[in-house]
Protein backbone atom coordinates (compact mmCIF):
# COMPACT_ATOMS: atom_id res chain seq x y z
CA UNK A 1 0.00 0.00 0.00
CA UNK A 2 1.43 3.32 -1.11
CA UNK A 3 2.02 5.72 1.78
CA UNK A 4 -0.17 8.82 1.81
CA UNK A 5 1.84 11.73 3.24
CA UNK A 6 -0.08 14.78 3.97
CA UNK A 7 2.10 17.76 3.43
CA UNK A 8 1.01 20.93 5.51
CA UNK A 9 2.23 24.09 4.45
CA UNK A 10 5.13 25.83 6.33
CA UNK A 11 3.73 28.82 8.02
CA UNK A 12 6.37 31.86 8.98
CA UNK A 13 5.40 33.26 11.85
CA UNK A 14 6.54 36.87 13.42
CA UNK A 15 6.42 37.41 17.12
CA UNK A 16 6.06 40.59 19.13
CA UNK A 17 6.43 39.64 22.43
CA UNK A 18 5.28 43.63 24.80
CA UNK A 19 5.87 42.79 28.46
CA UNK A 20 8.55 41.37 30.41
CA UNK A 21 10.16 38.67 31.71
CA UNK A 22 8.35 38.00 34.62
CA UNK A 23 4.76 38.59 32.76
CA UNK A 24 3.17 35.44 32.29
CA UNK A 25 2.27 36.30 28.46
CA UNK A 26 6.51 36.08 27.87
CA UNK A 27 6.60 32.52 28.59
CA UNK A 28 3.12 32.25 26.55
CA UNK A 29 5.02 33.65 23.94
CA UNK A 30 8.30 31.33 24.37
CA UNK A 31 5.95 28.17 24.49
CA UNK A 32 3.90 29.59 21.31
CA UNK A 33 6.88 30.07 19.65
CA UNK A 34 8.65 26.37 20.36
CA UNK A 35 5.62 24.93 19.64
CA UNK A 36 5.38 26.62 16.25
CA UNK A 37 9.34 25.56 15.67
CA UNK A 38 8.46 21.93 16.72
CA UNK A 39 4.86 22.08 14.16
CA UNK A 40 7.44 22.51 11.38
CA UNK A 41 7.04 26.16 10.97
CA UNK A 42 9.72 29.02 10.61
CA UNK A 43 9.98 32.07 12.85
CA UNK A 44 11.15 34.96 10.73
CA UNK A 45 12.06 37.36 13.23
CA UNK A 46 11.70 37.26 17.30
CA UNK A 47 10.45 41.25 18.05
CA UNK A 48 10.37 42.78 21.63
CA UNK A 49 8.74 46.07 22.27
CA UNK A 50 7.37 47.98 24.92
CA UNK A 51 8.42 46.38 28.25
CA UNK A 52 9.20 43.57 26.20
CA UNK A 53 13.07 44.45 25.96
CA UNK A 54 12.95 43.58 29.30
CA UNK A 55 13.55 40.11 28.11
CA UNK A 56 16.68 40.89 26.60
CA UNK A 57 17.90 41.69 29.98
CA UNK A 58 21.48 40.36 31.25
CA UNK A 59 20.94 42.07 34.36
CA UNK A 60 17.80 40.07 35.23
CA UNK A 61 18.28 37.56 38.79
CA UNK A 62 16.10 35.31 39.05
CA UNK A 63 15.01 33.28 42.45
CA UNK A 64 16.70 29.72 42.15
CA UNK A 65 13.32 28.13 42.16
CA UNK A 66 12.07 30.22 39.42
CA UNK A 67 11.53 29.78 36.37
CA UNK A 68 14.63 32.36 34.32
CA UNK A 69 12.77 33.42 31.18
CA UNK A 70 15.39 35.49 30.08
CA UNK A 71 18.30 32.75 30.19
CA UNK A 72 15.44 30.65 28.66
CA UNK A 73 14.84 32.92 25.44
CA UNK A 74 18.56 33.37 24.91
CA UNK A 75 19.11 30.02 24.86
CA UNK A 76 16.25 29.21 22.36
CA UNK A 77 17.10 32.40 20.18
CA UNK A 78 20.89 30.55 20.24
CA UNK A 79 20.33 26.88 19.83
CA UNK A 80 17.56 27.39 16.76
CA UNK A 81 19.53 30.33 15.48
CA UNK A 82 16.87 33.02 15.10
CA UNK A 83 16.62 36.51 14.75
CA UNK A 84 15.63 38.26 17.83
CA UNK A 85 15.60 42.08 18.00
CA UNK A 86 14.97 43.98 20.61
CA UNK A 87 13.35 47.78 19.71
CA UNK A 88 16.45 50.41 20.39
CA UNK A 89 14.18 53.24 21.36
CA UNK A 90 11.95 51.23 23.59
CA UNK A 91 15.49 49.66 25.13
CA UNK A 92 17.07 52.51 25.39
CA UNK A 93 14.02 54.77 27.18
CA UNK A 94 13.77 51.47 29.52
CA UNK A 95 17.87 51.21 30.29
CA UNK A 96 18.45 47.81 28.54
CA UNK A 97 21.77 49.21 26.48
CA UNK A 98 23.72 47.00 24.79
CA UNK A 99 28.06 47.82 24.74
CA UNK A 100 27.97 50.30 22.12
CA UNK A 101 24.91 52.40 23.14
CA UNK A 102 26.12 52.36 26.39
CA UNK A 103 29.28 53.79 25.45
CA UNK A 104 27.18 56.58 23.33
CA UNK A 105 25.37 57.61 26.30
CA UNK A 106 28.20 56.74 28.87
CA UNK A 107 26.22 54.47 31.10
CA UNK A 108 27.84 52.00 33.21
CA UNK A 109 25.60 48.93 33.01
CA UNK A 110 25.42 46.92 29.44
CA UNK A 111 22.29 45.00 30.13
CA UNK A 112 22.15 43.03 26.12
CA UNK A 113 24.29 41.24 24.59
CA UNK A 114 24.00 38.65 21.80
CA UNK A 115 22.06 36.74 20.58
CA UNK A 116 20.27 40.22 20.79
CA UNK A 117 20.39 42.71 18.49
CA UNK A 118 18.71 46.16 18.92
CA UNK A 119 17.23 47.54 15.93
CA UNK A 120 13.98 49.90 14.75
CA UNK A 121 10.41 49.67 14.25
CA UNK A 122 11.35 48.96 10.59
CA UNK A 123 12.52 45.35 11.79
CA UNK A 124 8.65 44.94 13.01
CA UNK A 125 7.31 46.15 10.10
CA UNK A 126 10.09 43.71 7.62
CA UNK A 127 8.49 40.93 9.94
CA UNK A 128 5.19 41.80 9.26
CA UNK A 129 5.90 42.10 5.63
CA UNK A 130 7.45 38.63 5.72
CA UNK A 131 5.64 36.46 7.77
CA UNK A 132 2.54 34.34 6.83
CA UNK A 133 1.22 35.60 10.76
CA UNK A 134 1.96 37.78 13.64
CA UNK A 135 1.31 36.93 16.91
CA UNK A 136 1.29 39.55 19.73
CA UNK A 137 2.04 38.49 23.42
CA UNK A 138 2.06 41.30 25.93
CA UNK A 139 -0.58 42.97 28.67
CA UNK A 140 -0.39 40.59 31.73
CA UNK B 1 -11.92 36.15 6.36
CA UNK B 2 -11.38 35.11 10.84
CA UNK B 3 -9.72 36.64 13.05
CA UNK B 4 -8.70 34.63 15.98
CA UNK B 5 -8.89 37.24 19.17
CA UNK B 6 -6.72 36.76 22.16
CA UNK B 7 -7.60 37.94 25.50
CA UNK B 8 -5.22 37.73 28.64
CA UNK B 9 -6.62 40.33 31.24
CA UNK B 10 -9.54 39.41 33.75
CA UNK B 11 -12.61 40.51 32.61
CA UNK B 12 -13.87 42.09 35.79
CA UNK B 13 -12.50 45.68 36.09
CA UNK B 14 -10.72 45.38 32.61
CA UNK B 15 -12.76 46.75 29.35
CA UNK B 16 -10.99 44.18 27.20
CA UNK B 17 -13.76 41.09 26.93
CA UNK B 18 -16.68 43.72 26.49
CA UNK B 19 -15.04 45.40 23.78
CA UNK B 20 -13.70 42.46 22.14
CA UNK B 21 -17.04 41.29 22.13
CA UNK B 22 -18.59 44.20 20.34
CA UNK B 23 -16.40 43.91 17.53
CA UNK B 24 -15.85 40.35 16.76
CA UNK B 25 -16.93 38.25 13.48
CA UNK B 26 -19.38 35.98 13.57
CA UNK B 27 -16.27 33.58 11.67
CA UNK B 28 -14.19 34.73 13.94
CA UNK B 29 -12.74 32.70 17.31
CA UNK B 30 -11.79 33.82 20.71
CA UNK B 31 -8.91 32.11 23.12
CA UNK B 32 -8.96 32.71 26.82
CA UNK B 33 -5.58 33.13 28.12
CA UNK B 34 -3.98 34.09 31.55
CA UNK B 35 -6.47 35.79 33.81
CA UNK B 36 -9.20 35.85 30.93
CA UNK B 37 -9.73 32.30 31.56
CA UNK B 38 -11.68 33.73 34.95
CA UNK B 39 -14.00 34.72 32.43
CA UNK B 40 -15.56 31.23 32.15
CA UNK B 41 -15.98 31.47 36.39
CA UNK B 42 -19.69 30.17 36.75
CA UNK B 43 -21.94 32.82 37.90
CA UNK B 44 -20.33 35.37 36.47
CA UNK B 45 -21.53 37.87 34.22
CA UNK B 46 -18.56 37.37 31.98
CA UNK B 47 -19.40 33.47 32.15
CA UNK B 48 -23.14 34.33 31.26
CA UNK B 49 -22.12 36.52 28.18
CA UNK B 50 -20.27 34.02 26.75
CA UNK B 51 -22.46 31.18 26.89
CA UNK B 52 -25.01 33.67 25.19
CA UNK B 53 -23.05 34.23 22.11
CA UNK B 54 -22.61 31.36 19.85
CA UNK B 55 -18.57 31.46 19.44
CA UNK B 56 -16.17 29.46 18.87
CA UNK B 57 -14.65 29.83 22.19
CA UNK B 58 -11.09 27.79 23.55
CA UNK B 59 -9.04 28.35 26.93
CA UNK B 60 -5.42 27.63 27.55
CA UNK B 61 -5.66 24.29 29.23
CA UNK B 62 -2.50 25.44 31.42
CA UNK B 63 -4.81 28.07 32.17
CA UNK B 64 -7.92 26.91 33.37
CA UNK B 65 -6.30 24.15 35.55
CA UNK B 66 -4.38 26.63 37.06
CA UNK B 67 -7.19 28.88 37.99
CA UNK B 68 -8.83 25.14 39.09
CA UNK B 69 -11.57 26.67 36.34
CA UNK B 70 -13.95 23.59 35.06
CA UNK B 71 -14.31 24.31 31.02
CA UNK B 72 -17.80 24.07 30.19
CA UNK B 73 -18.89 21.97 27.09
CA UNK B 74 -19.70 25.28 25.50
CA UNK B 75 -15.62 25.91 24.89
CA UNK B 76 -12.61 24.19 24.40
CA UNK B 77 -9.26 23.48 26.11
CA UNK B 78 -6.47 23.40 24.21
CA UNK B 79 -2.24 23.31 24.56
CA UNK B 80 0.24 25.24 22.68
CA UNK B 81 0.17 23.07 19.21
CA UNK B 82 -3.47 23.73 19.06
CA UNK B 83 -3.03 27.00 19.81
CA UNK B 84 -0.31 26.80 16.32
CA UNK B 85 -2.85 25.52 14.67
CA UNK B 86 -5.94 27.77 15.43
CA UNK B 87 -3.58 30.92 14.57
CA UNK B 88 -2.74 29.43 10.94
CA UNK B 89 -6.82 28.26 10.63
CA UNK B 90 -7.39 32.02 10.73
CA UNK B 91 -6.26 34.50 8.70
CA UNK B 92 -5.23 36.62 11.52
CA UNK B 93 -4.47 36.76 15.40
CA UNK B 94 -5.79 39.59 17.34
CA UNK B 95 -4.09 39.55 20.81
CA UNK B 96 -5.53 42.59 22.73
CA UNK B 97 -2.13 43.38 24.46
CA UNK C 1 1.31 44.01 -2.97
CA UNK C 2 2.91 45.23 0.82
CA UNK C 3 0.28 43.65 3.33
CA UNK C 4 -1.64 45.94 5.41
CA UNK C 5 -1.63 46.25 9.22
CA UNK C 6 -4.15 47.85 11.46
CA UNK C 7 -3.04 49.41 14.90
CA UNK C 8 -5.99 49.34 17.16
CA UNK C 9 -4.95 52.02 19.98
CA UNK C 10 -6.47 51.34 23.35
CA UNK C 11 -4.54 53.40 25.91
CA UNK C 12 -5.51 57.03 27.34
CA UNK C 13 -2.29 59.89 26.02
CA UNK C 14 -1.43 60.33 29.76
CA UNK C 15 -1.32 56.49 31.16
CA UNK C 16 2.38 55.91 30.22
CA UNK C 17 4.39 55.77 27.18
CA UNK C 18 2.22 52.75 25.40
CA UNK C 19 -0.13 55.13 23.09
CA UNK C 20 3.33 57.16 21.98
CA UNK C 21 4.69 53.78 21.51
CA UNK C 22 1.39 52.44 19.59
CA UNK C 23 1.91 55.71 17.20
CA UNK C 24 5.73 55.04 16.62
CA UNK C 25 4.67 51.72 15.09
CA UNK C 26 2.08 53.84 12.65
CA UNK C 27 4.76 56.49 12.19
CA UNK C 28 7.29 54.47 11.27
CA UNK C 29 5.47 51.98 9.04
CA UNK C 30 3.98 55.35 7.39
CA UNK C 31 7.64 56.13 6.82
CA UNK C 32 8.19 52.98 4.75
CA UNK C 33 5.34 53.55 2.89
CA UNK C 34 3.60 50.69 3.93
CA UNK C 35 -0.61 50.60 3.78
CA UNK C 36 -1.44 50.96 7.86
CA UNK C 37 -4.03 52.17 9.73
CA UNK C 38 -4.78 53.71 12.70
CA UNK C 39 -8.15 53.09 15.39
CA UNK C 40 -8.39 54.72 18.19
CA UNK C 41 -10.84 52.50 20.70
CA UNK C 42 -11.65 52.55 24.63
CA UNK C 43 -9.83 54.66 26.49
CA UNK C 44 -7.20 55.54 23.16
CA UNK C 45 -10.13 57.91 21.79
CA UNK C 46 -9.08 59.89 24.90
CA UNK C 47 -5.77 60.87 22.03
CA UNK C 48 -8.26 62.96 20.40
CA UNK C 49 -9.80 65.24 22.92
CA UNK C 50 -9.02 68.51 22.57
CA UNK C 51 -7.08 71.27 24.46
CA UNK C 52 -5.32 68.90 26.24
CA UNK C 53 -1.83 70.18 27.95
CA UNK C 54 0.77 67.92 27.95
CA UNK C 55 2.99 70.83 29.72
CA UNK C 56 1.45 69.93 32.70
CA UNK C 57 2.12 66.62 32.86
CA UNK C 58 6.07 67.24 31.42
CA UNK C 59 5.15 65.21 29.06
CA UNK C 60 5.53 65.33 24.95
CA UNK C 61 2.61 66.49 23.28
CA UNK C 62 1.18 63.67 21.16
CA UNK C 63 -1.33 65.68 18.87
CA UNK C 64 1.92 66.93 16.80
CA UNK C 65 2.34 63.61 15.69
CA UNK C 66 -1.07 62.48 15.68
CA UNK C 67 -1.33 66.04 12.97
CA UNK C 68 1.59 64.59 11.28
CA UNK C 69 -0.13 61.01 10.19
CA UNK C 70 -1.29 61.85 6.91
CA UNK C 71 2.12 63.63 6.08
CA UNK C 72 3.84 59.76 6.52
CA UNK C 73 1.46 59.00 4.38
CA UNK C 74 -1.32 57.47 6.90
CA UNK C 75 -4.89 58.85 6.05
CA UNK C 76 -6.76 55.54 7.19
CA UNK C 77 -7.59 57.02 10.17
CA UNK C 78 -10.46 55.56 12.56
CA UNK C 79 -12.27 55.99 16.22
CA UNK C 80 -15.10 54.20 17.49
CA UNK C 81 -17.85 56.09 17.86
CA UNK C 82 -19.45 54.31 20.84
CA UNK C 83 -15.87 54.63 22.86
CA UNK C 84 -15.77 58.34 21.95
CA UNK C 85 -20.03 58.61 23.40
CA UNK C 86 -19.33 56.28 26.73
CA UNK C 87 -16.27 58.93 27.50
CA UNK C 88 -18.18 62.04 26.94
CA UNK C 89 -16.21 63.17 23.59
CA UNK C 90 -18.12 64.97 20.76
CA UNK C 91 -17.53 63.55 17.49
CA UNK C 92 -17.36 66.69 15.46
CA UNK C 93 -14.90 68.07 17.54
CA UNK C 94 -11.77 65.68 18.04
CA UNK C 95 -8.45 66.67 17.54
CA UNK C 96 -7.89 64.84 14.17
CA UNK C 97 -10.83 65.75 11.91
CA UNK C 98 -9.47 62.82 9.21
CA UNK C 99 -10.29 60.70 11.89
CA UNK C 100 -13.64 58.49 10.45
CA UNK C 101 -16.38 57.72 13.33
CA UNK C 102 -17.10 53.73 12.80
CA UNK C 103 -20.08 51.29 14.52
CA UNK C 104 -18.88 48.34 15.84
CA UNK C 105 -20.18 45.97 12.93
CA UNK C 106 -18.08 48.77 10.55
CA UNK C 107 -14.90 48.14 13.15
CA UNK C 108 -15.54 44.21 12.50
CA UNK C 109 -15.62 45.02 8.91
CA UNK C 110 -12.57 47.18 9.00
CA UNK C 111 -10.26 44.10 11.04
CA UNK C 112 -11.70 42.03 8.58
CA UNK C 113 -10.05 44.29 5.63
CA UNK C 114 -6.61 44.60 6.84
CA UNK C 115 -4.03 41.70 6.45
CA UNK C 116 -2.62 41.93 9.96
CA UNK C 117 -3.40 43.85 13.46
CA UNK C 118 -2.09 44.97 16.39
CA UNK C 119 -4.28 46.06 19.31
CA UNK C 120 -2.02 47.99 22.15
Amino acid sequence: MAAVSLIESVMKFAIAVFSAAHAPSSRRALLFAQAALAGGHEIVRLFFYQDGVYNASGSVVTPQDELDLPKQWRTFVSEQKLDGVVCIAAALRRGVLNEEEAKRYQRDAVAVGAPWELSGLGQLHDAVQDADRLICFGGA
Amino acid sequence: MSTLHVLSHSPFGDERLSSCLRVIGTHDALLLSGDAAYALQPGTAPFTALNARRLKLYVLAEDAQARAIDVPDWAEAIDYPAFVELSINHDKVNSWL
Amino acid sequence: MAKSLLIISRQAPWSGPGAREALDIVLAGGAFDLPIGLLFLDDGVFQLATKQDAKALQQKDLSANLQALPMFGVEELFVCAESAAQRGLDLGALSLEEARALAAAEITALIDRYDQVITL
